[in-house]
């Protein structure tokens, strides 16, 4: 069923976004009284959305009560608090797709509250990423977040290091379009302690989200059909040696392991990294010479493929849910719909993030016509939602990244063998998910 | 003669050597903290330089500017932050000084039945870990209503902090002669005055140091305070100093800035109150 | 007829009672029930199952959290004892300075306004292997061409988050045993110096005995206040890499709330609970000692 829903071909999405004017009238709707308590992410990128929360309650006649408004990894403590004492008394909250997972059962099925043709208009792979046991649990606002290459643009035009690459390598060098030609350049640019080829986050959910994406590119599985953990296949021995590779290398900084999004972005920032798979979120951070040494200097493209030629293409998105234990759920389904709707999309998108509307990716790329640097982004971050998948959408993903990661980190250090660290790692993520009952 | 001028030469030489390992140990006290400060100042370009940027090329207090410009344009909501850290640790200084106060007194003043037990019960109850606190005073919170409210936070502070006022104004009550206030007492004043008029005025610096202790812990507190706040009605500054950390990004300078405004008003006080600070720890808890 | 009245020292105890009993005492109990239960934050129902000493068990035979165990104890003697010597050390400087102790004092006392997160966070970017502080000064001072990856060698990690904790808590001594030498009185050492005492003797046999004391009030403060460091150790490397600088708090912390295995926490925390009191005691019964030596000669 969802499957057919989801093949809907763009054509019908921009007819059925032309036929969605007819719901206007009837969302936001008329809530005279209500009053909804809410639970927000907080943090400077995610509020500016927030001051739309006024045209809402004067649309409707309802009010918000904002209960809490937290940090991303506070706010995941604070809703399994909540969850653990029994307090899941509020109605609307802010919600991520690679969280979602762990909330079983907590969240409505906004697709039954919702007309389809508002649903239609999102990008099918982000409703298809918010879809739990055929519930739509989470509608995506413009926070969409899958990883493109950043590179140091002018590294590919000196003259002296294309010929000596070439010499090399046997072939142009020029920005990589799979991970073993990451590799090569990564190893090639390095200079350590001064330049490094490229680096990685190395620790946490992180370092297990690039493994698994690395895993997809080069053909293998995290789980298999049957739910049990299938990394310690080839493939995956394959996928670890990478990063084996390179930290052995010294292609990458000594201290990678450590580093988390914010170091990555930071290093590349300070034009001590030549290629940097990362988030969409720096982008301007990068080009703005306020903040980054290689602003006006910088390049992105796809994300590399792997072996098997899929693309490394992990994604993840924000979005709001609406509680089952909620009063009136249709208020707060307007109330979600309302701030992931077009005009919301456009606030929010137009300070860089990447809307998760079709019609909203349209009108940022004609918006960024006089750009060529936020077009180039654009584009670049496009082709790679196009090609992108959500975490395994098991319960117990959180957990498993929290057994992996050491074991990923014993390998890159040296402490283990790639083949030895990934068997550790899958015994004891076959342990977790026997003890939570999912095997 | 000699032995005159070698005997000034090697005074003068270990009053040099004080003067450096002073200043040696001044700067790695400070530079840290310098180093905030100018990280708040400068742009992120040049606090992340490779090759460094020693000496800082552009400051501008744009931080600044923008923290206090509100949500939506790079602000936080650090006023309310702000407010409720003040309303926060205050209060619960002051109550954790007044029943640190009647305790103290208890534990000097009296003598009764399992007195040190007490005593070192008090203690550890502040040796509980706030990972094995937090969920379970969650849970009792919840059910008496007080999450996210400055009472429930007050109240969690008062009870971090009641050990150690306690242990300190005991020790101070014990230094104030008990023929003092006896004296007083025959001379009329009934021994509520009796404690106001003399035990209390000898014992206001040991109050005052743990006054400082008590406020320092409560503005720095962050585990407790992540845990129990949720929304502006009671969030704290060390907890707001995530708001600047993002899924994927971490605004440094930011952080840098709203760090210096927590940091100037607690200076402030233990400047003001330093002196008492340290003639109060001088007896205080010692003779205890 | 009188009307009947508690006795004074429980009515003045009670609030004390009260306040630590709502929040300390009542949770304790909820928390050590759940240590004897599979409970998992996910899954509330799980709390009714009682399944004894089942965590226990199985904490017993981990060696993970053994290990993490010993670096805890490890780490806590190491960083109590260095900072004794050092705010020693760094008091006796500020007590001989002649002139500026009120400024002196204040930024002795410095660190101490630092929220143990923000230490943390300034640590972890000042010992950044790429662009952190540390090594770009040993780097332009010419003192290695390497980047040291500070956080990432299991030692150098160690060091790393020693001196952050150090550099944070140092203060809680010095100011402690500033108090005890400005309280000293100043005879017995003028007597040790007519008596020909070098100025080591001076120190051991007058001045220390004089000011340990302090020095035990201060450990006995730390100690009960030594969970501060999770703050620190959670930004600067969260246990990691690789499980090289695993505390328990971390350990605890990630269980309990991460992986949402509450039960399993708790009874780790349990653990860890009898560790601090174990350090809370020996601190306990060494102050009462100095103490009467001190009195004795008071």
């Amino acid at each position: 069923m969802r499957r057919t829903y989801l093949g809907v071909s763009i054509a019908t999405v921009a007819l059925a976004l032309s036929g969605a004017g007819g719901y206007a009238q009837e969302l936001p709707g008329s809530f005279e009284g209500v009053r909804l308590d809410v639970k927000l992410i907080g943090g400077q990128q995610y509020e500016a959305l927030y001051e739309r929360i006024g045209e809402w309650e004067e649309a409707t006649g309802a009010t918000v009560n904002i209960a809490s408004k937290q940090n991303h990894f506070e706010l995941d403590k604070e809703i399994k608090t909540d969850l653990a004492t029994g307090l899941i008394n509020w109605c609307v909250g802010s919600n991520h797709s690679s969280f979602a997972p762990q909330y079983p059962g907590i969240y409505t099925d906004l697709a039954a509250l919702l007309p389809q043709e508002e649903i239609d208009a999102f990008v099918p792979s982000t409703i298809e990423a918010s879809t739990l046991d055929g519930r739509l649990v989470m509608l995506p606002r413009a926070q969409y977040d899958v990883s493109a290459l950043y590179y140091q643009k002018s590294l590919y035009e000196d003259e002296e290091s294309k010929a000596a690459f070439e010499e090399e390598y046997g072939y142009e060098l020029r920005p990589p379009e799979t991970w073993d030609e990451v590799k090569d350049q990564a190893i090639f640019f390095a200079d350590p302690p001064n330049f490094y080829g490229t680096q990685f986050a190395g620790k946490e959910e992180a370092i297990n989200g690039r493994f698994y994406e690395m895993l997809i590119a080069e053909g293998g599985e995290y789980l298999d059909a049957e739910g049990r953990p299938a990394f310690n296949s080839e493939a995956g021995v394959r996928a670890l040696q990478w990063f084996v590779d390179l930290y052995e290398a010294k292609a990458v900084p000594a201290g990678t392991t450590n580093y988390l999004w914010d170091d990555i972005g930071q290093g590349f920032a300070s034009g001590t990294i030549a290629i940097n798979l990362d988030w969409p979120g720096w982008a301007g951070f990068f080009n703005d010479p306020e903040s980054s040494k290689v602003a006006g200097d910088v390049g992105i493209t796809m994300p590399p493929k792997g072996s098997a030629g899929e693309y490394s293409a992990w994604s993840g998105h924000h979005g709001f849910s609406v509680t089952e234990s909620c009063d009136n759920k249709e208020a707060a389904a307007s109330l979600v719909w309302f701030l992931t709707n077009e005009e919301s999309q456009q606030l929010e998108a137009s300070a860089g993030p990447l809307p998760t509307r079709s019609a909203v990716w349209d009108w940022v790329i004609e918006e960024a016509a006089d750009d060529p640097f936020r077009k180039e982004v654009l584009t670049a971050f496009q082709g790679a939602a196009e090609v992108a998948y959500p975490v395994p959408q098991t319960a117990a993903w959180i957990e498993i990244s929290n057994a992996v990661y050491p074991q990923l980190q014993a390998a890159i250090l040296g402490d283990k063998t790639a083949k030895q660290a990934l068997d550790d790692a899958a015994a004891q993520a076959t342990e977790i998910l026997e003890e939570t009952g999912e095997l | 003669m000699e032995a005159n001028t070698l005997n000034r030469l090697n005074r003068r030489l270990l009053k040099i050597g004080h003067l450096i390992s002073l200043f040696l140990a001044m700067s790695i006290i400070c530079l840290p903290g310098l180093w905030v400060v100018l990280s708040s100042l400068r742009p992120t370009v040049e606090i992340m330089a490779k090759p460094p940027v020693w000496i800082p090329q552009q400051l501008s207090f744009d931080a600044y500017v923008s923290m206090f410009s509100g949500a939506g344009r790079g602000g936080i909501p650090v006023l309310d932050y702000f407010i409720n850290s003040v309303i926060i640790a205050a209060s619960s200084t002051i109550i954790a000084l007044v029943v640190g106060m009647a305790g103290g007194y208890a534990f000097a003043r009296y003598r009764f039945r399992g007195k040190t037990a007490i005593f070192v019960g008090f203690m550890l109850t502040r040796t509980v870990p706030g990972i094995a606190l937090s969920l379970p005073l969650f849970y009792v919170y919840a059910r008496l209503g007080v999450i996210d409210t400055h009472f429930g936070m007050i109240m969690a502070y008062v009870a971090l902090n009641v050990p150690f006022t306690v242990w300190l104004i005991d020790g101070f009550f014990r230094q104030v002669p008990k023929d003092l206030a006896e004296a007083a007492q025959i001379d009329g004043c009934t021994r509520w005055q009796a404690f106001w008029q003399v035990e209390f005025p000898l014992a206001r610096p040991g109050i005052a140091s743990a006054g400082i202790f008590a406020f320092l812990i409560s503005w720095n507190e962050f585990a407790l305070a992540s845990q129990l706040t949720r929304s502006t009605n009671s969030k704290t500054l060390p907890v707001g100093l995530l708001d600047y950390t993002a899924e994927f990004t971490t605004d440094w300078r930011g952080m840098c800035a709203l760090a210096v405004v927590m940091i100037i008003p607690a200076l402030a006080l233990t400047f003001i109150v330093q002196k008492h600070l340290v003639s109060g720890l001088t007896s205080g808890a010692v003779k205890g | 007829m009188k009307a009947w009245r508690l006795p004074a020292p429980v009515l003045l105890l009670m609030p004390a009672f009260i306040v630590l009993s709502a929040v300390v005492v009542v949770p304790l109990f909820l928390s050590l029930y759940s240590s004897f239960t599979p409970f998992r934050l996910t899954r509330p129902d799980s709390i009714w199952v009682f399944i004894g000493l089942d965590n226990y068990i199985r904490l017993f035979g981990d060696w993970a959290f053994w290990t993490a165990f010993g670096r805890t104890v490890l780490f806590l003697a190491v960083a109590l004892n260095l900072e004794m010597v050092l705010g020693l050390g760094l008091a006796m400087l500020v007590e001989k300075a002649t002139r500026g102790q009120r400024i002196l004092r204040t930024m002795m006392m410095f660190p101490m306004m630092f929220s143990p997160v923000l230490v943390g966070f300034q640590f972890k970017f000042m010992f950044n292997d790429n662009v952190g502080l540390v090594n770009n000064a040993l780097q332009s001072l010419g003192l290695t061409d390497q980047a040291i990856p500070w956080l990432i060698d299991g030692n150098l990690a160690f060091f790393a988050i020693l001196t952050a904790e150090i550099w944070s808590s140092t203060s809680v001594f010095a100011i402690f045993i500033l108090a005890g030498l400005m309280a000293m009185p100043r005879e017995p050492i003028e007597a040790a110096r007519v008596d020909g005492c070098t100025p080591w003797q001076t120190f051991r046999y007058v001045v220390w005995p004089f000011i340990m004391p302090f020095a035990f009030i201060a450990m006995t403060i730390r100690s009960l206040d030594i969970a501060r460091a999770y703050d620190i150790v959670k930004i600067m490397t969260d246990g990691g890499p690789a499980g090289r600088t695993e505390i328990l708090w971390t350990l605890i912390a990630r269980t309990g709330y991460s992986d949402a295995r509450m039960g399993l926490a708790n009874a780790m925390a349990y653990i860890a609970i009898l560790l601090s009191i174990v350090f809370t005691l020996i601190f306990f019964r060494q102050l009462a000692k100095a103490r009467q030596q001190v009195g004795a000669e008071w």
